[in-house]
């Protein structure tokens, strides 16, 4: 079930992405990323690891988290439902069958594809600057999620709301995705909702980045709409979490752009190499003295 | 309709005798429930304001779609009579573990394991058990009122409870059918209906479904499977056995399918028509003989626990003793074992004869004595040694009872002596269990055993795509009943089919009786009233189920050939029927109703 389900994720994104790069990047750029990958890579390998160790840990805490979580953590649903009632519930005024295929595609092909496209975009520009932007931003994202499922449980509207969603919930109509949701996350982290705070944080980029990526960025913006709206017609977040998740966002993509270039790593590497030299000079030069 | 509830279905004759029992059993407890009350009112500073009431429930798309919908129908109507009313979600085992252990609740919507014999109900309704953590009495009921003018039989609620266990045959069923009457006026919990038991099992690999009930070890016992078939490839909605498999857990499980089947019981549950005597056949025991209340039991011999210890008459003793207290004596109180508690108390003392026969005295019936005979029999030298680990030092030892790391321990791996044995786990994901070749069922004629190698329980995320992935070929039977929604999703081309078995366990709706307003029987009666049964089995169940006024099986429930009323649900509830129709709540009614006994503020909200 899983993999052939991973397997049709695959090969759709894949289609998707060789569309949209020849769209929107265009054949020099590609061209010139596969010259150069390695320079490129070398520039942003701190950026790279960093987002490679954050994903690693969201894998972990998807475990271990459960049991922190269950110790630490504040339930939220009834504050949640008490403060919003039955806001998302809106969304079924445009509930029809059409509408659940083009949300529910949105949800999970949409939204593979929104992540990675950028990635590879900004791979291809010689300027590495966005490209290392992006990833911290999305370490971020995760990482601030991760602690924030951790400090607070709360189910989506689909666990309240049963009767009323019944036509639109995601895993009625679809109950394979279930396997892959499960997978990738735990059903009590809907607090910020992360489809919605990545996709922010993509059509952000993709707005500073209009320029060079004229095209990329109403697909982005259109694109990220709808996952946000998808989030709340399948029942999955509450308005709450999405807005949560656009302010999450906002602070994301602001310190990505404070913490990038600010320190070089190999710039830093040499001043410790520096202060060991002198530390070593020190203790040498004592120890001659107390000779 | 502004009548009190059980004024509003009176026949022509006048006030009947239900009706002064009524008055009268209420009246009292509503009189002694008051001094509760202005306790509570003292501690509580909100006391003035309006009454706001939380609902837990299980997550209504991932753990329990017909409960979490209840829940909602309840705060809706509780809305609409001015009730602030929110719903509350729990994953399974922290809703058991607020509800059983922490009573850190208002309301919750739950699905009470039961039992075939309405016995369950002195566990979970007597007052000796208010102060307990567990399963019994997490409603922390007590009915204080005496009511020796009339006309029950029993002058106390707890004396019903208690009398059911001593009498028998005709005796015990008027003895239950007032028990249930004086519970149906009290509303402890508001039971909603019985929810048909349906399984999906794969018909390829293997046969002989029907042989057994599917929710207890015969079940998986005796399946005929087809050539080179090696495994048993079950599914569960739940993944808490794959993180555990203590039998003392409170949390861990509401029914013990699985506990089952690491454990022997001296008896086991068998389905049988409704005429027969008892439900029990002899298991780990291999015959037993009543003389009054004493009974007489032989045990197989030569059995072992999984680790080749032997299991003896022993064994047995001490696992009621240590049910009773699970430590054994090294504390200054008992500290009685989350779960079995009423089992267990049925039994007064203990002799071993020899390695294999032992005599157990009962201070109830025999029929209500042998439901003792269904724990697990623990193997003390564990369970004793664990108990010696935890007494440290001279210090004084009293470890909080219901919720000592004794009991709430995952026991992984566990040590029964049953048919299958531990073999593997992955948290959240699957169980495996494998064959015990050592069990006394393996090679006999006699009894079912296990017939393949290995049982394998994997966690899948829901009733649809169990169904889904059980008619592809991906696995063999679910274990957890089907929820209704997805039983349309189950196609006759497929080669499926669709198991049903005999269903006792219900959907209720539990009150904390400690709390303002549910202390007041009245409120609890007129929150019943809320509650439309009819409309939920048919909408919510798409009729899979069966509403009920008293949560016990068809023919325990009082007809009209009962000396006391009916209680059989004949289109509405005869004792709190529902104040509207198809689900819609007459508002001004119920209103009128809550109105008797408090007070509404100019907006139109309940006050406390």
């Amino acid at each position: 079930m899983l993999t052939q389900l991973l397997l049709q994720v695959v090969v759709a994104v894949s289609i998707l992405l060789s569309v949209a790069l020849a769209g929107v990047v265009g054949r020099d750029r590609l061209s010139l990323l596969r010259e150069e990958w390695r320079s490129r890579l070398r520039t942003s390998a701190p950026a790279i690891a960093l987002l490679l160790a954050i994903l690693l840990l969201n894998r972990i805490m998807r475990q271990q988290g459960r049991s922190l979580s269950q110790d630490y953590g504040i339930h939220m649903t009834e504050v949640f439902y008490t403060i919003e009632g039955e806001f998302v519930l809106l969304f079924q005024a445009i509930a029809s069958p059409e509408a659940n295929t083009y949300f529910s595609i949105s949800y999970v092909y949409g939204y593979v594809f929104l992540l990675i496209f950028p990635v590879v975009a900004y791979a291809a520009r010689s300027k590495t600057i966005d490209f290392r932007r992006l990833l911290i931003a999305y370490s971020l994202n995760y990482a601030i999620g991760l602690v924030f499922y951790i400090l607070f449980i709360a189910y989506g509207p689909r666990n309240v709301f049963v009767e009323e969603l019944t036509q639109t919930m995601l895993y009625d109509n679809s109950p394979q995705y279930k396997y892959l949701t499960t997978e990738v996350n735990r059903n009590t982290n809907v607090f910020p909702s992360l489809h919605t705070s990545l996709s922010a944080t993509v059509a952000t980029f993709a707005y500073q980045t209009r320029s060079t990526y004229p095209r990329w960025f109403p697909i982005a913006v259109c694109l990220s709409i709808s996952i946000m709206i998808s989030t709340m017609y399948l029942g999955i977040h509450w308005g709450i979490d999405v807005l949560a998740g656009l302010a999450l966002a906002g602070f994301c993509v602001s310190l990505s752009t404070y913490l990038v270039d600010r320190w070089s790593l190999t710039a830093i590497l040499e001043q410790v190499r520096k202060r060991l030299h002198e530390y070593r000079d020190t203790v040498t030069t004592a120890s001659q003295e107390n000779s | 309709m502004n009548s009190p509830p059980d004024e509003s279905d009176e026949s022509a004759e006048g006030i009947s005798r239900r009706a002064m029992l009524a008055a009268g059993a209420t009246g009292l407890s509503v009189g002694a429930s008051g001094c509760i009350n202005r306790v509570q009112s003292v501690v509580d500073p909100d006391s003035s304001t309006g009454m706001a009431v939380s609902i837990l429930t299980l997550p209504g798309a991932d753990g329990d779609r017909e409960g979490a919908q209840i829940a909602r129908h309840l705060e809706e109507n509780l809305r609409s009579v001015g009730v602030n009313a929110t719903i509350n979600t729990r994953s399974r085992s922290e809703l058991l573990k607020t509800v059983l252990l922490e009573q850190d609740f208002d309301i919750y919507v739950g699905r009470h394991p039961a039992d075939f014999n309405p016995d369950f109900l002195y566990e979970a309704l007597h007052s000796t058990y208010a102060y307990e953590s567990g399963w019994q009495n997490p409603f922390k009921f007590m009915d204080p009122s005496f009511d020796g003018e009339v006309r029950f039989m029993d002058p106390s609620f707890d004396g019903a409870l208690e009398r059911q266990r001593t009498v028998e045959g005709a005796e015990r069923e008027e003895a239950i059918a007032e028990l249930l009457w004086r519970f149906a006026l009290n509303q402890p919990f508001i039971p909603v209906c019985i929810p048909n038991e349906y399984r999906l099992v794969q018909t390829d690999r293997f046969s002989g479904w029907e042989d057994g009930h599917l929710a207890t070890r015969l079940g998986y016992l005796g399946l005929e499977p087809a050539a080179n078939v090696e495994q048993l490839h079950a599914l569960i909605t739940d993944a808490r056995p794959t993180r555990n498999l203590n039998p003392l857990s409170a949390t861990a499980r509401e029914r013990g399918t699985i506990t089952d089947l690491l454990y022997d019981s001296l008896a086991t549950y068998e389905e049988t028509d409704d005429d027969s005597e008892s439900n029990l056949r002899p298991w780990l025991a291999a015959d037993w003989d009543w003389d009054g209340s004493t009974a007489t039991i032989e045990l197989r011999e030569d059995c072992t626990f999984h680790n080749g210890d032997p299991l003896t008459a022993q064994d047995v003793k001490f696992t009621y003793r240590f049910l009773a207290d699970t430590t054994l004596g090294r504390a200054p109180e008992a500290s009685p074992a989350p779960r079995y508690r009423g089992q267990v108390a049925a039994i007064d003392s203990i002799t071993v004869e020899d390695d294999y026969r032992l005599t157990i005295s009962a201070s109830t019936s025999p029929e209500v004595g042998e439901r003792a005979f269904t724990v697990p029999i623990l193997p003390r030298r564990i369970w004793s040694e664990r108990v010696d680990r935890r007494v440290t030092g001279n210090d004084e030892f009293s470890p909080p009872q219901g919720t000592w790391s004794l009991v709430t321990a995952n026991n992984i791996p566990p040590v029964g002596s049953g048919p299958f044995q531990f073999a593997d786990r992955s948290e959240g994901e699957f169980l495996l269990l494998e064959r015990f070749e050592d069990h006394f069922s393996v090679g006999t004629d006699d009894v079912p055993e296990p017939t393949v190698p290995e049982l394998r329980l994997e966690v899948d995320p829901g009733t649809a795509s169990s169904i889904d992935r059980i008619a592809s070929g991906g696995a063999d039977m679910t274990t957890a009943r089907l929820e209704t929604y997805a039983l349309g999703g189950i196609s006759d081309d497929d080669p499926v089919e669709r198991v049903e078995d005999t269903s006792w366990t219900f959907y209720h709706i539990g009150f904390n009786t400690l709390k303002e307003p549910f202390s007041n029987p009245r409120f609890r009666r007129a929150v019943a009233r809320l509650v439309d049964k009819g409309w939920i089995t048919e909408t919510i169940f798409n009729g899979h189920a069966r509403p009920v006024a008293a949560p016990v099986a068809e023919k325990w429930t009082p007809d009209s050939d009962s000396e006391i009323d009916s209680l059989v649900w004949e289109d509405k509830d005869p004792v709190t029927p529902f104040l509207g129709t198809d689900g819609e709540l007459d508002v001004k009614d119920a209103r009128d109703l809550f109105a008797e006994d408090y007070e509404y503020d100019d907006s139109g909200n309940l006050l406390r």
